[in-house]
């Protein structure tokens, strides 16, 4: 089994792979001040899937990586307005207990598994014919 | 969590019981592959009488890949990023097995002493110690009062 990484050279590594683009090619993220040395605050993007109402979007998405993290899960919401069942209405916050990733976090998962779930949750039943605020509206 | 090798435990111990001068370092009680260090400014460098605290961890495959280093305090210095990030062949290609945490520590010491702007990490800072030697090293003095105060 292999050893715990410290939070920060975990951050590091994240910032890395984001920085070089090396995942998946339809969400990026990086943090938000180049000279924030504690590694605290974050931002996403993801381009939404095709197939439904979020087809073309880009969806800004901010994270906050406490003391604990990874092993507690970031505190995660939408920058940009978005209806769907596991975003609260009113401020874009992302609520654990209505996504899986979040509720069930163990310190494997990164913020880029959060962006990749997010983004296929966009597609599930439940939220694929919402309907939308207009497009690059923010909280 | 991987065992700790008996190659670790030993450079921990002579960490401890036979310090560098104007360095420490000390494993985490949670982590005992996570340690924390401070290293004193050298003297006649723009950072003398700063004390920079720095993080280093040792990965699963330690001492076959390099330590993880960076520094925790702001620090002017071209081979050094915004985020404490250190440019230093010994932490990448130059690695060697026989090489430990000690001698990756004094080579930290001795870039503090010996700026590289040739190889630079921060562009800007590099481009200011290649064009302004001076005006570099009173700005590095400068942020060393301000943020390495120990």
């Amino acid at each position: 089994m292999q050893s715990a990484v410290p939070r920060n050279f975990r951050l590091l590594d994240e910032l890395e792979k984001g920085e070089h683009g090396l995942g998946d090619p339809n969400v990026s993220y990086g943090l938000d001040r180049g000279d924030d040395i504690t590694l605290s605050s974050w931002t996403g993007m993801i381009i939404g899937p095709p197939g439904g109402v979020h087809e073309n979007r880009m969806y800004q998405v901010r994270f906050h990586c406490g003391p604990n993290y990874p092993q507690e899960a970031p505190q995660v919401q939408f920058i940009t307005k978005i209806n769907m069942s596991s975003v609260n209405p009113h401020n874009g916050i992302v609520d654990p207990s209505n996504f899986r990733i979040l509720g069930n976090w163990t310190s494997q998962y990164t913020m880029e598994t959060i962006l990749v779930e997010l983004r296929k949750d966009m597609n599930s039943g439940a939220n694929k014919r919402l309907a939308q605020p207009n497009e690059g509206e923010t909280y | 969590m991987a065992s700790l090798t008996r190659r670790i435990q030993k450079e921990t111990e002579r960490l401890t019981n036979d310090p560098v001068i104007g360095i420490s370092a000390h494993a985490d009680p949670a982590n005992p592959r996570y340690f924390h260090i401070q290293i004193a400014g050298p003297v006649s460098s723009p950072y003398e009488g700063g004390l920079f605290e720095l993080e280093l961890f040792l990965p699963d495959d330690y001492p076959m890949c390099p330590p993880k280093v960076r520094f925790l305090t702001k620090i002017y210095h071209p081979n050094v990023d915004r985020l404490g990030r250190i440019c230093l062949d010994v932490l990448k290609d130059k690695w060697s097995p026989a090489l430990q945490i000690r001698s990756v520590l004094l080579s930290i010491q001795a870039l503090m002493s010996c700026p590289n702007p040739d190889d630079p990490l921060d562009p800007q800072i590099a481009r200011h110690w290649k064009e302004d030697e001076t005006g570099a090293i009173r700005m590095a003095t400068e942020w060393c009062r301000q943020y390495a105060r120990g």
